[in-house]
């Protein structure tokens, strides 16, 4: 006979699922240090490296900056620093977790979405007076992207690079199908419904495809309702206007690209954005147009080398108004915290130097933030860049406002529902609004 | 059998009946000046376990306790100020979360979906391990692979798989069936990530039920078998009551893990579509690191932890009955 051992198996059990659980709460109990005002790395001793956290994990964007535009600008200014690149997925947390310990370093790289949220806890320094001191020919040069940086007026982050998203699309698929090219959003899905090619209620090839996945949605989104004239906030950025007559309009023409009998798209929520470029839709020819970035568009035609005479891209397309998403991406920030603020702006302002900054562009294949490199060797040398940057009026970024990051995902949230028929545009945005509301009214 | 084990019961009571008065006589003469051997063997057991203790209090306990104090609290790591207290505010705020009380669907439902796969599937191979069979080390060796893989790891891969050109979709298409997008439609990805997640919790459970499979004497087989006991019914009346113990540790652990799920959802849905794998480990995530809200994300892992805790207990004792 087996005896029965429960007793002891039970207590075992147990302490082992308590423990685990006690490891669980260790990780996921969000412990930190408080946050006190005092020095950030490296304390107060001014002489120590200077840090600097870029996001990211850019092969050709690392070797750049660590091996040759780090070591360029300590030969200069007889400094030490010290680079970390990190994951953008992590960077926030990353951060966060530095700012609580006193530990976030004197430079970082993010998005200007995150500007107003830093300004309004003040961890980052205002640069307007550095800026001001810099030649007038160098501000001029800058200006187009200084604006993205900014929040109520006040500089906060250095453009890196710039970006925009455009509707590039298949030459010989259009050249096939006997479609123009389209000039505005109409005409783009009446040009999209003759380039699917359906098999049954499958999508075997795209029409238009428009970046679908988690919070790409909200891009497309403002760039359609952008085009129609209306905007996601109110001008002081309290109150959401995204569910205007404009928004819906916006919104029906998104979920109808993907829903209903005239559907022209699939794969609703796939982040071929973030795929290896030669698996780009477009690139593999099961779409004719997609929407993408400079960057992406460079990339497709460098791992598949014969699209360079295939692909093409077209002007921001126009409904009542021709406005995309785009402008500055990445920005270099100065914590308020540092003990080294001169040496950490000497830092920025190096990485948007002329020639510096065009360097960097190409590595990480966007944008200069430069006007002057519109005639520089690497935009000449890529037809393609041309017209993204041809678009550059058209260009219109994330509000900057504090809550924007946690607006956004409701947003995404109520507009995924729209995309996928579980609810009507109308009530979407509605949704939306109710739930974004408060977010915006506590800011 | 039974008067021998009667009897040696009582021999080992009666050791220890000795012992313990032993040990209290120790105590009250030379105990109590704390100079005897048993103060000494004390301060030197302390010494021993203090840089376990301390490490144990540092970085399990207090982030524990802080985390739970921070649940009653509104904190951003952004903020330069302490922690500002709400009272239950984030614990009643839970209660009117759709997404909040979703997540905690969509965990009980992905729990629900792998453990009883992850558990009978891995018992079968565990079964199969432990035949004595030419090649065998070699199929243990190739069942437990899939355990010493990161989680990471194998859910990149197995998002390539669930990708439109993929090994899933192929596997259809030669099958005569049309493709689909496993990971994004709300019908099928959490499904999806649970046939994953079945096929990454097997190495170890089976490992831990060869263990248990061998503790198992022999004779009891013999026994069995001598009393006309059939294959079906050795392992009704002498494999699975002497697995129960190792049964109890499996459901308990596996339980505990699946409720903790995060890189798996993180890489292969990012918590979507429409919610359908957002588990409460992937909100905590979100509140705590995307929306700095610390103490919302808190009371949330308190709130995990009490149903983990229920599951675990509910799975001990009904794993423990006779």
């Amino acid at each position: 006979m087996i005896t029965n051992r429960w007793t002891t198996a039970d207590r075992r059990g147990f302490l082992t699922a308590a423990t685990a659980a006690g490891v669980l709460l260790a990780v996921t109990a969000c412990g930190t240090g408080g946050g006190g005002a005092g020095g950030t790395t490296g304390g107060g001793d001014a002489n120590a490296a200077l840090t600097v956290w870029f996001p990211g994990n850019s092969a050709p964007e690392i070797e750049l900056v660590t091996k040759k535009l780090v070591p360029e600008f300590e030969a200069a200014n007889g400094a030490k620093v010290q680079v970390t690149f990190v994951d953008w997925a992590q960077i926030s947390p990353k951060l966060n977790a530095g700012f609580a310990g006193n530990s976030a370093p004197d430079v970082f790289g993010h998005g200007p979405a995150a500007a107003a949220g830093f300004a309004a806890a003040k961890r980052i320094e205002p640069l307007d007076d550095r800026v001001a001191a810099l030649p007038a020919e160098d501000r001029a040069d800058l200006e187009p992207y200084l604006a993205g940086g900014q929040v109520d007026g006040t500089q906060y982050l250095i453009p890196l690079g710039g970006n925009g998203v455009l509707v590039a699309y298949r030459k010989d698929l259009l050249s096939e199908a006997g479609v123009t090219e389209p000039a505005t959003w109409a005409e783009a899905a009446e040009a999209a419904g003759k380039l699917a090619v359906r098999d049954g209620g499958t999508i075997q090839r795209a029409g238009l495809m428009l970046q679908s996945a988690k919070i790409q949605r909200v891009q497309s989104f403002q760039a359609l309702i952008g085009s129609e004239g209306g905007t996601l906030l109110s001008q002081d950025g309290r109150q959401v206007t995204w569910n205007s007559p404009e928004g819906v309009k916006a919104l029906e023409y998104f979920a109808g690209l993907y829903g209903g009998d005239a559907k022209v798209s699939d794969q609703l929520g796939r982040d071929f954005a973030n795929q290896p470029a030669g698996q780009n839709p477009l690139a593999t020819g099961k779409a004719a147009m997609v929407s993408a970035t400079a960057g992406q568009v460079l990339q497709m035609v460098k791992a598949v080398p014969d699209l360079a005479s295939k692909i093409g891209v077209l002007p921001p397309l126009r409904s009542a108004d021709a406005k995309t998403f785009g402008g500055a991406t990445t920005g270099l920030f100065v914590n308020a915290d540092s003990a080294r603020k001169d040496l950490a702006w000497k830092f920025a302002a190096f990485m948007v130097s002329k020639g510096v900054n065009e360097r960097y562009a190409e590595a990480v294949g966007g944008l200069p933030v430069r006007a002057s490199a519109a005639q520089g060797a690497y935009v000449t040398g890529q037809p393609l860049l041309k017209p993204f940057i041809d678009a550059a009026p058209a260009y219109q970024g994330s509000p900057n406002v504090p809550a924007w990051v946690q607006v956004r995902d409701v947003l995404d949230k109520h507009l995924e529902e729209a995309l996928a028929g579980k609810a009507t545009a109308k009530k979407a945005l509605d949704d939306a609004a109710a739930e974004a509301g408060p977010l915006l009214a506590a800011q | 059998m039974a008067l021998l084990a009667e009897r040696g019961g009582d021999r080992s009571a009666a050791r220890s009946r000795t012992g313990l008065r032993g040990l209290r006589g120790t105590r009250g003469t030379r105990g109590t000046s704390g100079r005897g051997p048993t103060g000494r063997r004390r301060l030197v057991g302390l010494v021993f376990t203090a840089p376990v203790l301390v490490y144990l209090a540092v970085f399990q306990l207090f982030p524990v306790l802080y985390g739970f104090y921070l649940s009653f609290t509104s904190y951003s790591p952004l903020d330069r100020g302490a922690p500002r207290p709400v009272g239950v505010g984030n614990y009643t705020a839970l209660l009117g979360s759709a997404d909040f009380l979703k997540s905690l669907r969509v965990t009980v439902q992905f729990v629900a979906e792998v453990l009883p796969f992850a558990v009978g599937i891995a018992l079968g191979l565990a079964l199969l391990a432990n035949r004595r069979i030419p090649g065998i080390g070699l199929l243990r060796a190739g069942l437990f692979l899939p355990r010493i893989v990161p989680l990471t790891a194998v859910s990149l891969v197995w998002l390539w798989m669930y990708s439109p050109d993929g090994w899933f979709n192929d596997l259809a298409a030669s099958l005569g069936l049309a493709p689909r997008d496993w990971l994004l439609d709300e019908d099928s990805a959490l499904h999806s990530v649970a046939v994953m997640r079945v096929w990454k919790a097997l190495g170890g459970n089976m490992v831990l039920f060869l263990a248990g499979l061998q503790a198992i004497p022999g004779v009891l087989y013999e026994a069995a078998k001598m009393d006309g006991a059939g294959a079906w019914a050795r392992f009704r009346h002498v494999t699975l009551p002497g697995l129960r113990p190792v049964m109890v540790y499996v459901v308990t652990i596996n339980i505990v893990y699946l409720s903790q799920s995060f890189a798996e959802i993180f890489i292969l849905t990012g918590g979507g579509p429409l919610g359908s794998t957002t588990t409460t480990n992937y909100l905590i995530y979100q509140e705590a690191f995307q929306n700095n809200r610390f103490g919302s994300a808190s009371a949330m892992a308190f709130v995990l932890f009490a149903a983990i805790f229920a599951f675990a207990l509910v799975a001990m004792r009904g794993n423990g009955r006779k």
